[in-house]
C-alpha cells in the first residue's frame, strides 16, 4: 500500500540533488522537461536579468511522470491485493460445501457434485488461475449462499455503503478539520479544552456501543429515527418523501461513524497547526498587516494541510471498516452487511470479492492522497 | 518621511513557571533613526537585537512587555489600535527577514506574497489586480530577478533569489522605514555582497530609512552609517560606524570586531581571536608534515537530474597531509559538499576517480567502509540539528565507539573526547541533553563524538557557520589545538574565507565543482592569482568605511 511519500526536499543542501533524482522512477520518465516550466520564459523577459545563479535548485519533473508511477505502484498494490485475497480465505477454517451439507440431508456423491460445480476439487493452483481469469473479465464467481453472481450482489449493495460512508467521511473530515485548526489557533483555551477532551471521549468509545445506544435512546425510547434498514418498503424511489425517509435512516449510523472517527482528524490538524504556529513566514505576514485570521487561513492552515491530508486519507480506509460495525448494527444493506454475512458461511466468492472491492477503495484513495497532496504542496513536484 | 525612536526602552518576557521568573530581554535601550538615515545593531544570540526591532511593529508575542516608549513617526505605538498598526505595518515601516530560511510561505507563489502586501496597503495607488500584478514585475526587476520567478515557490529559488524576494516585497508599499533582520546570514559572500549592495542603493535612491541587525560587524559597517553594540539587552556602545569599527571604546566591540578577521592581517594568521582559546599541550607543536593521508585523483561525480547527467566535481586532485589544515572554499552550489562526501566514501563516484586513504584504495564494502570510517570522521554544520535532542552528552559521544564494536574502556574514552574537545570538567556534562547546552557548547559535544575514535582526519562541513561571533573563535582554535596536540588532519569547507585565514594551512578554491585554485594560504589568499579568487576576496566586507555604499 503506497503512502503519500514525504520526500521533502532538503533545504539547507542544494548540493545533492539526490533527492531531486528519485530512486524508484519506475515510470517513464519521457515526461521530461516538455511540461517542466517556464524554461522558455528567458526568451521573453526583459534584458535584466540577474546573474545565472548556480545555487538555484533543479527544476521539477513533469505531472505525467509522477502520475505514471503513481499508478505503477497502486497496480502493485492491487495486485498483492487480489493474491492475498485468494489464499487467505482458503485459509479460513470451516468447509462451505460441509456446511452446506449439514443444512440438508446429502449424499457422499452429491456432496462431490457440489464440490467439482464450485471448482473446489481441482488443485488450488488451477482454482487460482480460474479466480485470475474471472477477475480480469470482471466475473467474481458465485456466490455459495445467495446463488447469484457476486459482482451483481456487490453492485446492488456497495451504493447505500458508499452513501453511508462518503456522508460520514465528509462530515468527520470538515468537522475535525474545522474544530482541530481552531483548537489549535487558541490553544489551552476553553474551547480548546472542549473540543479535545469531547473528541476524546467520543473516540474511545467502541463504534458499536454508540450505535446501540443511540439506537435504544432516538430508535427505541424517543423513536424519532427509524431503527434500521435504509429505505421505508412501499415509498415510490426518488420521489421527496422516500428521499427524507433515507435521509431520517442516514442519520444515527452516520452519526456513530463521525463521532467515533473525528477525533482522529481533530487532533493531526490540531497538531500541525501547532507545528507551523511558530513559523517564520507568519511572522512575515503579521508583519505585512495581515489580520490574524487572515495569518490562519491564508498561510497557516494551508501548511497544517499538507500532513493532515496524508492521515485523512489513510483513515477513510478506517471509516470503511467501521462500516461493517454500524451496518451490522443498523441493518443497513450494504457491503459490511454483506461481509459480515459471507464470514459466517465461509462464503469464499462472496468474501473474495468484498475484500477487493474494500481493498481497491483503499488503494483508490491513497492515489488520491498522493495526488491532492502533490497539488497542494508545491514542493512534491520536484520529485 | 517617519523616523523611528526607541526611547528608553525595557522588553520583558513574563515566563509562565514560577521557577524561571520574567526575563529581561531589552534594558533601558534608546536609539534614534532620523528619516533617510541608516544604523546597525550588532549582537551576538540572545542580545536582545531581534525583540528590540520587532516592538517597533509591534510584533512581539502577548508575554512580552514593553516598558518606555517606540515612536513611529512621533506617534506613541503604543497608543494605536489594532487596526491602526496593522495599516503601520509593511506601509510605513515593512521588514526583511532572513528569507534565505523560513520567511516565505512554502505553498504559495512568491509573486502571489507580494502582491498580499500590495492588497492590504496600497489599494489606491495599484487599484485593480492588474495594476497589483505590474508592480509585483516593476519590483523583481527592481531586484534583478527574472520575472517569470513570480510564479516559482520558495523552494525552487536559491537562497540569494529568496532574499531578493524578500527585499522586493519589502519595498512593495514603499515604506519609509526597512528594517532588515540579518537579511545575509547563511548566504555566501558574493551573494551577500549582491545583496546588501542592492539593498543600500534601493534604500538610498528612495531614502528610505535602513535599520539592520546582524551579529557580523562587518557587515553592518559596510552598509551603515552609524552602529549600536548590543549585549544581554543593554546597549554597549554607539556611534558612527567607522569610529566603532576601528577605535572601538569597549572591550566587547573589539572582540566582536576581531571575530571576523581581517585577511591578509598577520595577527589574526593561524590565530582566531578567543578569550578561551584551547589549550596547546606539547611543548613542541605538530606542524604540517609530508605524509599524505587522504588523497583525491581526477574525481569526478555526477547526477542524474531531470535536464540529464550533472557533474558535481569535476577532476580534482586534492592531497590531505598529516596535521594539515585545509580549506576548501567556494559558494553554495560550488560542488564542495559533494567533495566532502566522496572522501568519505558517502558518495558514489565516477569510474577513474581515484580515492586513498593512507596510500590504500579507498573502500567500496560496507565491512572495509565502516573500518574506514573510524579513521575519518564528519562535523556537520548545525550543532543543534546533529546531536539527538532525546540523548544525553554520553550517548552521543559513546555512540561511534559502540557502531565499531569498541568495548574496552568505554567510559575513559568518552571523558578524554569531551576533554580534548575541551569540554572540561568533562564527568559534569555527561547527563546534559542538548537544550541544556549553548551553541559552542553542542559543537564540541559533536567534534567529542569524531574524537572519540581517535580518527587520524577530520572533514567538518561548515563548523562555525551558525554559531555567534565569541564562539567561532574558540571552536576554531580547538581545530587548531587538536592539529598541533594530536597531529590530526582537517579538510573545512566553508564559504568563510576569514576562518582559512584564521587557521588554515592550505586552502582549494571551488568553482562550478572545479578546483580554480589551490595552495598555501599565505599565498593564495595574499597573492591571488585566478579571477575567481579575487572576486572573491573583493566581496569580504571590510571594518568600517561603508564599502559596500561608496565604491558602487
Amino acid at each position: 500500500m503506497s503512502t503519500p511519500t514525504h520526500d521533502h526536499p532538503q533545504p539547507t543542501d542544494p548540493e545533492n540533488p539526490e533527492t531531486a533524482s528519485a530512486p524508484e522512477s519506475g515510470g517513464p520518465s519521457s515526461g521530461g522537461s516538455a511540461a517542466g516550466g517556464p524554461s522558455s520564459g528567458a526568451s521573453g523577459g526583459p534584458a535584466s536579468i540577474g546573474p545565472a545563479d548556480m545555487d538555484e535548485p533543479p527544476k521539477g519533473g513533469s505531472f505525467l511522470g509522477y502520475l505514471l508511477r503513481k499508478l505503477g505502484g497502486a497496480a502493485v498494490s492491487m495486485i498483492l491485493v487480489v493474491v492475498l485475497g485468494f489464499f487467505a480465505f482458503r485459509m479460513l477454517p470451516g468447509d462451505p460445501v460441509l456446511k452446506i451439507a449439514k443444512e440438508r440431508p446429502m449424499s457422499p456423491a452429491q456432496i462431490a457434485e457440489l464440490r467439482s460445480q464450485y471448482g473446489l476439487d481441482k488443485p488450488v493452483i488451477v482454482q487460482f488461475w480460474d479466480y485470475l481469469v474471472g477477475i480480469l473479465t470482471g466475473d467474481l464467481g458465485e456466490s455459495y449462499v445467495y446463488r447469484k453472481s457476486v459482482a451483481a450482489l456487490i453492485g446492488e449493495y456497495i451504493g447505500p455503503t458508499l452513501l453511508l460512508t462518503a456522508t460520514a467521511a465528509v462530515i468527520a473530515i470538515a468537522l475535525g478539520l474545522w474544530l482541530g485548526q481552531l483548537s489549535a489557533w487558541r490553544r489551552n483555551s476553553l474551547f480548546d479544552k472542549l473540543a479535545s477532551s469531547t473528541s476524546l471521549v467520543f473516540w474511545s468509545v467502541p463504534t458499536f456501543w454508540l450505535g446501540l445506544i443511540l439506537l435504544m435512546i432516538f430508535g427505541g425510547t424517543l423513536q424519532w429515527l427509524p431503527t434500521g434498514g435504509m429505505v421505508t418498503p412501499g415509498l415510490e424511489p426518488w420521489s421527496f418523501a422516500a428521499v427524507i425517509d433515507v435521509i431520517r435512516h442516514l442519520i444515527l449510523p452516520v452519526v456513530s461513524l463521525v463521532a467515533v472517527v473525528y477525533a482522529q482528524f481533530l487532533m493531526v490538524m490540531r497538531a500541525s497547526l501547532l507545528e507551523e504556529m511558530n513559523e517564520d513566514y507568519l511572522t512575515t505576514a503579521r508583519a505585512k498587516g495581515l489580520t490574524e485570521d487572515e495569518v490562519r487561513r491564508r498561510h497557516a492552515v494551508p501548511n497544517a494541510l499538507l500532513p493532515t491530508v496524508t492521515v485523512v486519507f489513510l483513515h477513510i480506509g478506517g471509516l470503511i471498516a467501521g462500516a461493517v460495525t454500524v451496518e451490522a448494527v443498523f441493518s443497513w444493506p450494504g457491503l459490511g452487511k454483506l461481509t459480515f454475512e459471507a464470514i459466517r458461511g465461509p462464503d469464499l466468492p462472496l468474501l473474495q470479492g468484498t475484500f477487493v472491492v474494500f481493498s481497491a477503495i483503499i488503494i483508490v484513495m491513497n492515489l488520491a492522497a498522493d495526488l491532492v497532496y502533490r497539488w497542494l504542496d508545491p514542493r512534491i513536484r520536484r520529485a | 518621511m517617519t523616523d523611528l525612536r526607541f526611547d528608553d526602552v525595557s522588553i520583558t518576557y513574563r515566563s509562565s513557571s514560577a521557577t524561571r521568573g520574567d526575563v529581561i530581554a531589552v534594558s533601558g535601550v534608546s536609539l534614534d533613526l532620523p528619516s533617510g538615515a541608516t544604523l546597525g545593531i550588532a549582537g551576538e544570540s540572545g542580545s536582545g537585537k531581534s525583540t528590540l526591532i520587532m516592538s517597533a511593529l509591534r510584533l512581539l508575542p502577548k508575554s512580552a512587555r514593553l516598558d518606555g516608549q517606540v515612536l513611529l513617526g512621533g506617534k506613541d505605538l503604543k497608543e494605536l489600535s489594532f487596526g491602526q498598526i496593522r495599516a503601520v505595518r509593511w506601509a510605513q515601516a515593512s521588514i526583511v527577514f532572513q528569507g534565505a530560511l523560513h520567511s516565505l510561505n512554502p505553498v504559495r507563489e512568491v509573486g502571489g506574497q507580494i502582491i498580499e502586501a500590495l492588497e492590504h496597503h496600497a489599494k489606491d495607488t495599484w487599484t485593480s489586480p492588474e495594476k497589483r500584478k505590474a508592480r509585483m514585475l516593476e519590483l523583481l526587476t527592481e531586484v534583478d530577478l527574472d520575472r517569470s520567478k513570480a510564479a516559482a515557490y520558495p523552494h525552487e529559488l536559491s537562497g540569494g533569489q529568496k532574499q531578493r524576494i524578500m527585499i522586493a516585497m519589502a519595498l512593495a508599499c514603499e515604506p519609509d522605514i526597512i528594517i532588515a533582520d540579518e537579511p545575509t546570514t547563511a548566504l555566501d559572500v558574493i551573494v551577500q555582497k549582491q545583496i546588501l549592495s542592492g539593498l543600500a542603493s534601493l534604500v538610498a535612491e528612495r531614502g528610505i530609512s535602513l535599520l539592520m541587525i546582524s551579529h557580523d560587524l562587518a557587515v553592518l559597517s559596510s552598509v551603515c552609517e552609524n552602529l549600536a553594540i548590543m549585549r544581554h539587552g543593554r546597549l554597549v556602545e554607539y556611534g558612527p560606524s567607522d569610529r566603532v569599527c576601528l577605535e572601538p571604546a569597549e572591550e566587547y566591540t573589539k572582540q566582536l570586531a576581531g571575530a571576523f578577521p581581517q585577511i591578509g592581517d598577520p595577527e589574526s594568521r593561524m590565530n582566531p581571536r578567543t578569550l578561551k582559546p584551547a589549550e596547546v599541550t606539547r611543548a613542541q607543536p605538530l606542524t604540517m608534515s609530508d605524509e599524505v593521508v587522504l588523497e583525491a585523483k581526477n574525481l569526478n561525480v555526477s547526477f542524474d537530474t531531470r535536464q540529464g547527467r550533472e557533474r558535481a566535481v569535476r577532476g580534482v586532485d586534492l592531497a590531505l597531509r598529516r596535521a594539515e589544515i585545509l580549506a576548501v572554499v567556494g559558494q553554495s552550489g560550488s560542488g564542495k559538499t559533494t567533495l566532502a562526501r566522496s572522501l568519505l566514501g558517502l558518495q558514489e563516484v565516477d569510474p577513474g576517480s581515484q580515492l586513498s586513504f593512507q596510500g590504500q584504495a579507498l573502500p567500496r564494502k560496507a565491512k572495509a567502509l565502516r573500518t574506514f570510517r573510524r579513521q575519518v570522521q564528519m562535523i556537520l554544520q548545525d550543532p543543534s540539528g546533529s546531536l539527538n535532542p532525546k540523548r544525553s552528552v554520553y550517548e552521543a559521544v559513546v555512540e561511534g565507539l559502540r557502531v565499531q564494536k569498541i568495548k574496552d574502556r568505554e567510559y575513559e574514552r568518552v571523558i578524554g573526547a569531551l576533554e580534548a574537545a575541551e569540554l572540561t570538567p568533562a564527568a559534569d556534562y555527561l547527563e546534559s541533553i542538548p537544550q541544556e547546552l549553548s551553541g559552542g557548547q553542542r559543537q564540541r559535544v559533536v567534534i567529542a563524538g569524531a574524537l572519540a575514535l581517535d580518527p587520524q582526519v577530520l572533514i567538518a562541513d561548515e563548523p562555525v557557520a551558525s554559531l555567534d561571533a565569541s564562539v567561532r573563535g574558540e571552536i576554531l582554535s580547538l581545530f587548531l589545538a587538536l592539529k598541533k596536540n594530536l597531529g590530526m588532519s582537517a579538510l573545512i569547507i566553508t564559504h568563510d574565507l576569514g576562518l582559512a585565514w584564521n587557521i588554515a594551512d592550505t586552502v582549494a578554491v571551488m568553482r562550478k565543482g572545479e578546483i580554480v585554485e589551490y595552495g598555501e594560504v599565505d599565498s593564495v589568499l595574499a597573492d591571488p592569482q585566478h579571477e575567481y579568487t579575487k572576486e572573491l576576496l573583493a566581496a569580504v566586507p571590510r571594518l568600517g568605511s561603508q564599502s559596500l555604499v561608496r565604491n558602487e
